[in-house]
């Protein structure tokens, strides 16, 4: 082989290993241990957060990304990493939206929302959860955590918003089951950890809201602020004797106060819901993985996930 | 042949599924002393005296009581956490949930109906002096009076002491796999420059063991299953190694041809090294030398025709139910 051909191929390889890993572009967030261990069971955070980029209206209602959220890009106390905080079905919360409107940029309030680790708006830097958070220049700065939805936001109670996000001419109904589940099944993840944090990796992800039918594989837990219970998968239209679309039960997460968990809490195992839910990375797995690692030892597999549940659907 | 096809090569294929082998058995070894010596459970009740201790519940002897009650006694006694023990041995596993409950019934034991924060704020004002009350003092003054927040703060007093008790398991657990691996070694004599010796003088085995070394890198990788046991408890994974983490036959059998006690020669003044280089590599853990097997297979058969090295398997990973 002569030698402009070697390099031609050098070059070749060059280039397609520069750009699988331009494609993959994956993102570590180290996350303080104790922290882990403080929220993998709670299905919400309170802390004081700063508001600084908001959008002036709630998004519109349809499609893809027009879900009816209000974006607040901001900084907070607890949690400590580039994040924005959502209230979803924003039109049915005026008041928080004119608190919202009147707010002065960098004003601390209290707040307290679904805890939310997703891969969504990764960027490409990775995220050291205490370190400094930069000023967030637009409602979208590049972060990996959310309050999503927003719980309490300053005095305003905005558990209202956990219902179909619909208006007088459109209902907002997420991706199909199928589609957004397979797609979740497939994040890779890798999983280290160090003395007093664990290291999360992974990539850009899609599909943020999902439509889908929950059967419940076991019996609701209360854990202090919401529910956490087992549920099997299925299509929004499916019948009794159709297959899940995923093979294994995944936790589904119930915010206190809210309509669906007013909806689940007394459930028992078989019973179903149709549901509109976000997921978020399974925090209760992650802690337990990286308890069981040895050493350097780094885990790689699928990412752990969860669902959040923000709206029972009419069928 | 080039040197990348070579005894040399399989020699360290040898070296290094051995290693392999041995940090399997002693991660095996490992865990069976820990569950053995129910040191999970004696780290969790080391944990909760250190978080308790030096507070006793009240200032005087109760009536019947000839001293004043510790409030760690007090808590190991409150029904949620009594029930927890299975006969006298104690849990692996307190939830936080659990522990701010039991604290705050048992200091708010003289008041009847729902917990409110000024009655659990006047129960810790009537504790002695001590550590305890101290931090629950300190915890309380940033709870804006909510009881809801008390317990959350409780809680959050008690995972930063859980996370100290992991420490220690985790330092413990370090310390027993090297005592472990220098027992298995002895016990084993397995002598890394013995191993070499009869990996490079004997083709035969060799050839076997590279042969199986293949096999082994087809198997998932030696790490962490996790698992949710019962569907109506979605907070609380059992982890475990996996199937990656056990021994075939032929694997015990060929582990058995390259080390032993066959014969009182066996030891010699090289062989205490030999030991410690084994004690050594064992304690890297069981994951590192599989990922070095895959690696060192790789450039191994990168020259052998494509069938060939389509037998050489990609690294899988463990399976876990997320």
């Amino acid at each position: 082989m002569s030698s402009s051909k070697r390099l031609q191929i050098i070059l070749l390889i060059t280039a397609l290993l520069t750009s699988s890993s331009i494609c993959r572009a994956e993102i570590t967030v180290a996350l303080s241990k104790s922290f882990v261990n403080k929220y993998k069971d709670k299905a919400t955070i309170p802390t004081t957060f700063n508001i600084d980029k908001h959008h002036n209206s709630p998004n519109p209602i349809g499609s893809g990304s027009d879900d009816g959220d209000i974006h607040i890009a901001g900084r907070d106390t607890v949690v400590r990493l580039p994040m924005v905080a959502e209230i979803i079905n924003g039109a049915k919360e005026p008041g928080a939206l004119d608190f919202l409107l009147q707010s002065t940029a960098g004003q601390a309030i209290p707040l307290t929302g679904v805890w939310r680790l997703w891969f969504e708006h990764p960027g490409n830097e990775d995220q050291v959860q205490g370190e400094e958070v930069p000023l967030p220049k637009n409602t979208n700065p590049d972060h990996i955590f959310e309050f999503h939805p927003v719980v309490k936001f300053g005095d305003f109670d905005v558990l209202k918003s956990f219902g179909p996000i619909e208006d007088e001419e459109a209902e907002f109904r997420g991706y199909p089951a199928e589609k957004a589940f397979n797609a979740y099944e497939k994040r890779p993840a890798t999983i280290t950890k160090s003395n007093t944090a664990i290291m999360l990796t992974s990539n850009k992800a899609a599909f943020n809201y999902v439509e889908f039918q929950m059967r419940l594989a076991g019996k609701p837990k209360d854990v202090g602020d919401g529910y956490i219970v087992f549920a099997n998968v299925y299509n929004a239209n499916a019948k009794a004797n159709d297959e899940p679309v995923i093979e294994e039960s995944r936790r589904m997460i119930f915010v206190k106060g809210s309509a669906p968990a007013d909806a689940v809490k007394d459930l028992k195992k078989g019973n179903k819901l149709h549901v509109l839910g976000i997921p978020r990375v399974n925090l209760n797995l992650v802690y337990a993985i990286a308890s069981g690692l040895q050493g350097d030892e780094e885990y790689s597999e699928s990412l752990p996930y969860e669902m959040i549940i923000v709206a029972i659907l009419k069928d | 042949m080039g040197l990348f096809n070579s005894t040399i090569l399989d020699v360290i294929i040898g070296l290094i599924f051995v290693y392999l082998l041995l940090s399997i058995m002693c991660t095996a070894a490992n865990e069976w002393v820990a569950a053995l010596g129910k040191r999970r459970a004696k780290t969790l009740v080391r944990g909760l005296e250190q978080l308790l201790n030096n507070q006793l519940l009240t200032e005087d002897p109760r009536p019947g009581e000839k001293t004043p009650k510790p409030l760690v006694d007090a808590f190991r006694e409150h029904p949620l956490i009594k029930t927890m023990f299975n006969g006298e041995r104690p849990p692996t596993y307190l939830s936080p949930r659990s522990f701010s409950t039991s604290l705050t019934d048992i200091l708010t034991a003289e008041h009847g109906g729902p917990v409110t924060f000024e009655n659990l704020l006047k129960g810790v004002s009537k504790l002695p002096e001590g550590e305890v009350k101290k931090s629950l003092v300190a915890l309380l003054r940033h709870c804006d009076r909510d009881i809801d927040k008390a317990r959350f703060a409780i809680e959050g007093w008690f995972n930063d002491a859980m996370d100290r008790v992991s420490g220690w398991y985790k330092r413990r657990t370090q310390l027993w796999t090297i005592v472990i691996a220098a027992v298995l070694t002895v016990v084993a004599n397995a002598d890394t420059i013995q191993i070499t010796r009869k990996l490079w003088t004997d083709p035969v085995l060799r050839s076997a063991v590279v042969e199986e070394a293949k096999v082994r890198a087809q198997k998932p990788r030696p790490t962490v299953s996790v698992e949710y046991e019962n569907e109506d408890d979605p907070t609380n994974p059992t982890v475990t190694r996996n199937e990656g983490n056990q021994l075939s036959d032929k694997e015990r059998d060929l582990l058995g041809a390259l080390v032993g006690w066959h014969n009182k020669d066996n030891f010699n003044p090289f062989t205490p090294l030999g030991w410690l280089l084994t004690v050594l590599a064992i304690s890297m853990g069981a994951p590192f030398w599989f990922d070095m097997l895959n690696k060192i297979m790789n450039i191994r058969f990168a020259g052998k025709s494509p069938d060939e090295r389509a037998k050489v398997p990609e690294k899988s990973g463990s399976t876990v139910r997320a």
